[in-house]
């Protein structure tokens, strides 16, 4: 199996960076870690979970869709062969799965086109990054199954590295390369994996929740309680790796003319169902908050999920960032209990 | 690729044949394409709907009221209740807008082709309803009996008046009106709600498909009244209201339980939805 040297990375990352927008770690003045374009200065692989995932690589928070001119609307699609570096393999499994609603029944041009130039290089999860990792229970990690080009297992000195595709081969042009004989690097990558699903115990109400759901056998009681506390922030949903659903709105320079943008919406808000009669089939928040987390949990199409468990990939985030907890974790909890 | 050549949301530019008005803030609007193509080429079938875009305004969801029997014009029958419907009524003969679509599925007219048509509608529900209608009087003879049940809140409310009227001459559609109140007293027909009718009129509920669209507050005693009668649950169908806001499964904002309104929808038959209970 084919060697990368840890000390080389900069300089490998200079390589990619020179055909890629490079997507990459970065330590910011605050000391968080966020997905940024790859800049020697601030990249780092002592990174922890990041805030967002890279799904606004993909999907961004706003975009401009039409240049709008006499009522003419032109498209812009702004595709540029993207890398995203170092996304772990929840993050993965949440672009496969968006990627697969995006592109089903109608392919969105936008998302596509920024989506299937990009090569991904996941660096699998040695361990838990905090105490709301889940993975192991959604199936979509510590390791990265699919959708990567090169999956990289860090071994102490060296990365291992795995190819997934023929973008991944031709990623490794070019690249300082070393080899470890196959049967040791085997031995490595079982090593690298027992030991990390050991750090991100599976949560094991997750599947009698989705059960419970399934059953309808849910009380209503759960969802008024969380609804009573629910601040409408809609930050679940944009930290979200497989939330994707957005609002359109028009930015008028004169009659006419302007730009067309499409920006990041949440179910939990409350006019996200409201029709023009006024009338709200989704009238208050207890319903807004069942709603999506029967979505993740019951009601994502299966045809998206491919492998994975639902459309939760556990990695963790609205557990981290809800200001009044109700993350994934926590509506499990209150189900199943 | 996408069907409409490449990208799902491009649009395409309509011009206002005629303005008609129908009751207060209800207009419909006979559009022509200004692209060189028809409405023949349009491919819309009835019960579907289109994207209207209003630039500076936004886009909403209107359904079809005409049927593609009729291809000279297509026909929208608009509520003024919105940003971009405010902006379309501010329009007249020969302005132009633009349109993305046809979206969703219809009625499903194949299945309905031999038999006997319950319709019942209910206020602004006539406007994707009507598609139906119209089509199936176009093409009488691939219908059994043909009854539509229609009801408003009260006289001045009643859409497509002259067209309901014109029924009275034909003995091939069985029409039933209703109105909800009627404080002058000049209703000659039915006073009460839709589902009164049910029992003005006799129905073979065995062989009979229903189709219905009108307030959400419809449907509930519509079905009750139904299935009571013996009608079987997958001769039910629907047309639902949502916020379809980009017509083709992907802002999230019509869907419900593991459904997309606008793309499964927004006609369903009754088993597909029964055990939603956001659904109805």
């Amino acid at each position: 199996m084919k060697t990368l040297a840890k000390k080389d990375i900069n300089k490998i990352l200079g390589i990619w960076a020179q055909k890629h927008a490079l997507l990459a770690p970065a330590k910011m003045d605050n000391g968080d870690c966020i997905f940024g374009a790859f800049n020697e200065k601030t990249f780092t692989l002592d990174y922890k979970k990041p805030p967002l995932s890279p799904k606004s690589f993909f999907f961004p928070q706003a975009e401009v869709i039409f240049r709008v001119e006499n009522n003419k609307y032109n498209e812009v699609v702004a595709a540029k062969k993207g890398l995203i570096f170092g996304l772990r393999s929840c993050d993965m499994m949440g672009i496969r799965q968006s990627s697969s609603f995006m592109f089903r029944d109608n392919e969105d041009i936008y998302y596509k086109a920024k989506q299937s130039s990009a090569a991904m290089v996941v660096m699998a999860c040695p361990h838990a990054q905090n105490e709301t990792c889940f993975c192991t229970t959604t199936l979509s990690g510590p390791v990265a199954k699919k959708g990567f080009d090169l999956q990289l297992y860090d071994t102490g000195d060296v990365f291992l590295v795995e190819v997934g595709s023929p973008r991944g081969e031709e990623l490794l042009v070019g690249i300082p390369l070393a080899e470890m004989e196959e049967s040791k690097a085997k031995q490595k990558i079982d090593e690298f994996i027992k030991k990390a699903r050991q750090s991100i115990p599976e949560v094991k109400l997750v599947a009698s929740a989705m059960e419970k759901l399934k059953d309808k056998k849910v009380a209503e009681k759960v969802w008024d309680d969380f609804g009573a506390k629910c601040i409408t922030c809609g930050g679940c949903a944009f930290v979200c790796p497989t939330c994707t659903c957005f609002n359109v709105y028009d930015h008028q320079y004169s009659p006419g003319n302007g730009l067309r943008l499409r920006a990041w919406d949440a179910c939990l808000y409350g006019g996200f169902t409201r029709e023009a009669s006024g009338h709200n089939p989704r009238a208050s928040q207890a319903l807004r908050l069942k709603r999506r987390h029967e979505h993740k949990l019951l009601d994502y199409n299966s045809t998206d999920i491919q492998d994975g468990l639902c459309g939760c990939v556990g990695c963790g985030r609205c557990s981290d960032y809800c200001p009044v907890h109700i993350g994934t974790l926590e509506v499990v909890k209150a189900i199943a209990g | 690729m996408g069907e409409h050549g490449g990208n799902i949301y491009q649009l395409r530019p309509v011009s206002i044949v005629r303005t008609l008005p129908q009751i207060k803030d209800h207009r419909l609007f006979q559009l022509k394409l200004e692209d060189g193509t028809t409405w023949e080429n349009f491919g819309h079938q009835p019960g579907q709907f289109i994207e209207v875009s209003i630039f500076g305004k936004g886009e909403a969801p209107i359904s079809i009221s005409s049927p593609p029997t009729r291809p000279d014009t297509l026909e929208i029958c608009v509520r003024k209740t919105g940003k971009v419907t405010d902006a379309l009524f501010e329009m007249s003969k020969g302005s132009i807008f633009n349109i993305r679509g046809p979206y969703g599925r219809g009625f499903p007219v194949e299945q309905l082709k031999g038999k006997k048509l319950l319709l019942v509608a209910g206020g602004l529900g006539l406007a994707p309803l009507r598609s139906l209608l119209l089509y199936s009087l176009d093409k009488r003879k691939d219908f059994d009996d043909i009854i539509l049940m229609y009801g408003t809140n009260n006289p001045d409310n009643v859409l497509f008046k002259y067209e309901l009227l014109s029924f009275f001459d034909r003995d091939d559609i069985n029409y039933l009106y209703s109105v909800d109140r009627d404080e002058e007293g000049i209703w000659k027909q039915y006073v009460g709600v839709v589902t009164g009718l049910f029992d003005r009129t006799d129905l073979s509920p065995q062989e009979t498909y229903a189709v219905m669209c009108g307030p959400p507050v419809m449907y509930k005693f519509v079905l009750q009244k139904l299935l009571k009668l013996g009608f079987a649950k997958k001769h039910i169908f629907m047309s639902l209201e949502r916020m379809m806001k980009c017509g083709v499964g992907k802002c999230g904002h019509c869907a419900f339980g593991d459904k997309y309104c606008c793309i499964e929808g927004p006609v369903f038959n009754y088993p597909e939805i029964e055990n939603i209970k956001e659904a109805i």
